[in-house]
């Protein structure tokens, strides 16, 4: 079973997923973000990938089933809810439960209640130890620590501190956007005098506050569904206020100069929240700059902009 | 004198905008008003006496008024990329400046976005709802990626929310055989639509007429007058003569293009002839069911949008084969990420055309005039 995943939304605690991060491949969409046809690519060119789980959140997300419907490989589309109350959990928790049952069903395997327990102990305590890195971003290495964090992202599921080394002095800022697959642009950041100490990053600030999310649910799908709905939202969960506030709070806190709002190209969702993340930064007098990916190897190639941002901060 | 549809239509078009600012001149609506996006159900809002709006057609009304491209403009000093639905762009544009065909659409109360189209809109109704600082409802709408009994019952609840906090927004109480006539309502309009649309095959209908008048079954589709407005078009249409057979059927995949004087590309279509769309079926809800909500259910979360893409190729091609369409032109809009796909498959020749609804810059007029000449070439 090699399934590739992507985003957030997909519950680790299912069965082992190969999480997208990179590729570079053939398929190219007009209007179509770079990031989700990359991964459109990797399901239909890597031939080691006999399966794929993606939500349905955006509308590129939503439609990447039809462009690899043909492939025979599995194929999830995650109707990820909308919206964020005790119903919505409960559906999501009747989604995850029919996730499990089409891999058993596909794969020919069988996933017991107690192997999700013991799936969701694993990812908990690495949470818990992306958490307490996150803390310590003043003084870590931000590109050193998302690679740990990226590798983290699969099994078996480890992260070790010690291996993030610590970083330069820098202008302290404020990192948001959609998963960080050119993860060069973190050193792009670094090696422009500027120094992360914050982020709402799907894979770092966002995967961080579920470590400490206390559960009431008694139900393991329950519990991990509650989990990846009710810590820090996603845009496409339709919180853009509860989002503003919170991070400006967390900017505040940390003392960033400024804020790098990192993005693929059509990606709407942050393309929405941006229009009026932008306004309250500026009511603020928060600095932000806009960099935009291509795809999903594009972290390159912002050097001037970023060198430029860390001179007017 | 027969009845003619037109008068009805002017009625129906003085409801519509009577609290836009051109005409209220300062006047309150006298209900609660909710801007909605076009498949939300509204049967319960009208069964509420709520007044509902729609942004997204009013950003057509602009964009045919030939008012686009100022608020285009103004949204991206309002930070909003270019990149996202022009819909919004342009709709973001208006409520900046106040200026429109009509002016501007009464302030809402409540704003409510479904996710049964796209994902784009409850991310431009949370921009609308920080401008207003109004309550926003999402209602969320599976489709077709979820087992149905779970899909079900998770809808279900939440119509039944919608209704609760309506209800208080109103002040009124719901009464379900209200709501089953307003539902009841619906049905005959799609069945009378459906009958307007039938003509498009043989008769000699403009397509424009099609494109523009579809805007009831959106806005208007659960009040009486919708049906009868069809029925009496459809009566008109089928005296209609027949088209001219020598032209080459062609079926629109795609929106209609707003700005456009004709809504299409008859300037590079010559040799043929528009004989369906599928943008005129989206709105052809099927409320199946024994009880209301069983019918709200099949309604909003079956939007052909929200199928998968084995059914929606499925309904495409049966739709364009009953068409007769020996070819299509199927739109890549810049503005939605989720139409141009459900072309894939659908077994007859296309000229794909880079375009935008609302944006007139957008489209290479040229380069689609060699396209639809490739076409030609391969159809004849």
């Amino acid at each position: 079973m090699k399934i590739l995943s992507m985003s957030g939304f997909v519950p680790e605690q299912i069965c082992d997923t190969v999480r997208f991060t990179g590729f570079d491949g053939g398929e190219r969409l007009s209007h179509y973000c770079g990031y989700a046809a990359d991964f459109i690519s990797q399901v239909r060119e890597d031939g080691s990938i006999d399966g794929a789980v993606f939500p349905k959140s955006c509308d590129s997300s939503r439609s990447i089933g039809s462009y690899i419907d043909d492939t025979g490989k599995f194929i999830y589309s995650m109707p990820v809810p909308a919206v964020r109350n005790a119903e919505s959990v409960s559906y999501f928790a009747d989604i995850l439960k029919d996730y499990k049952s089409k891999i058993e069903k596909h794969y020919g395997v069988t996933i017991s209640e107690d192997d999700v327990k013991a799936r969701d102990a694993v990812i908990t305590a690495r949470n818990a130890k992306i958490a307490a890195a996150y803390g310590k971003l003043n003084v870590l290495s931000y590109a050193s620590y998302i690679h740990e964090v990226h590798a983290s992202l699969n099994a078996p599921y480890e992260f070790d501190e010690s291996r993030i080394v610590n970083g330069n002095d820098g202008k302290p800022v404020f990192l948001i956007g959609s998963f960080l697959a050119g993860v060069e642009l973190a050193d792009c950041i670094e090696n422009a005098g500027l120094k992360v100490v914050a982020d709402n990053m799907p894979e770092s600030g966002r995967l961080a506050s579920r470590a400490g999310f206390v559960s009431s649910e008694t139900d393991v799908y329950k519990k991990i569904a509650s989990e990846i709905l009710c810590t820090r939202p996603s845009p496409t969960q339709d919180l853009f206020d509860e989002t503003i506030k919170s991070n400006l709070e967390e900017i505040r806190n940390k003392g960033c100069k400024g804020v790098i709002f990192a993005t693929q190209k059509y990606c709407e969702p942050y393309d929405y929240l941006f229009s009026v993340y932008k306004k309250a930064l500026d009511e603020q007098g928060i600095p932000a700059l806009r960099v935009q990916m291509a795809d999903s190897t594009d972290g390159n190639g912002k050097a001037a902009a970023l060198e430029a941002f860390a001179d007017i901060i | 004198m027969p009845d003619s549809y037109l008068v009805h239509v002017a009625g129906a078009m003085r409801s519509y905008y009577k609290d836009f600012s051109k005409y209220a001149k300062g006047r309150e609506p006298s209900q609660k008003v909710a801007w909605v996006t076009s498949f939300t159900p509204i049967e319960i809002l009208d069964a509420l006496d709520i007044e509902y709006i729609y942004p997204e057609s009013y950003a057509a009304v602009i964009a045919a008024s030939g008012l686009e491209q100022p608020l285009l403009e103004e949204s991206t000093r309002q930070f909003l990329s270019c990149d996202c639905c022009s819909y919004s762009c342009c709709f973001e544009g208006c409520v900046e400046t106040g200026k429109g065909p009509r002016g501007v659409p009464p302030k809402p109360d409540v704003l409510i976005a479904t996710n049964n189209q796209c994902n784009t809109l409850p991310g431009w109704w949370n921009i609308l709802a920080k401008r207003y600082n109004v309550p926003l409802i999402v209602l969320d709408y599976p489709g077709e990626f979820t087992e149905n009994p779970i899909a079900r019952a998770y809808v279900e609840k939440q119509h039944k929310d919608f209704v609760a906090k309506m209800e208080e927004l109103s002040g009124n109480r719901l009464d379900e055989n209200e709501l089953a006539k307003r539902i009841e309502n619906s049905i005959g309009s799609v069945a009378a639509w459906k009958r307007v649309c039938a003509c498009l095959k043989d008769r000699e209908v403009p397509p424009t007429l099609l494109f523009d008048n579809i805007n009831f079954l959106i806005t208007a589709r659960c009040k009486e007058e919708t049906a009868l407005i069809y029925n009496l078009m459809a009566d008109e249409m089928e005296t209609y003569p027949e088209c001219d057979k020598s032209l080459t059927p062609l079926f629109w995949i795609g929106y209609p293009l707003w700005y456009h004087k004709d809504r299409y590309l008859t300037e590079v279509m010559d040799g043929f002839r528009v004989c369906g769309s599928n943008y005129i079926t989206w709105w052809n809800l099927d409320y199946e069911g024994n009880s209301v909500w069983d019918k709200l259910f099949s309604a909003y979360n079956n939007t052909f949008l929200n199928l998968s893409q084995k059914t929606k190729t499925e309904r495409l091609s049966d739709i364009i084969a009953a068409s007769g369409a020996k070819c299509a032109v199927t739109c890549r809009n810049k503005s939605c990420k989720c139409d141009y796909v459900s072309a894939k498959n659908v077994g007859i020749p296309q000229a794909e055309l880079e375009v935008d609804m609302i944006d007139r810059e957008y489209l290479d007029v040229e380069r689609a005039g060699k396209l639809m000449a490739i076409l030609k070439e391969t159809v004849n």
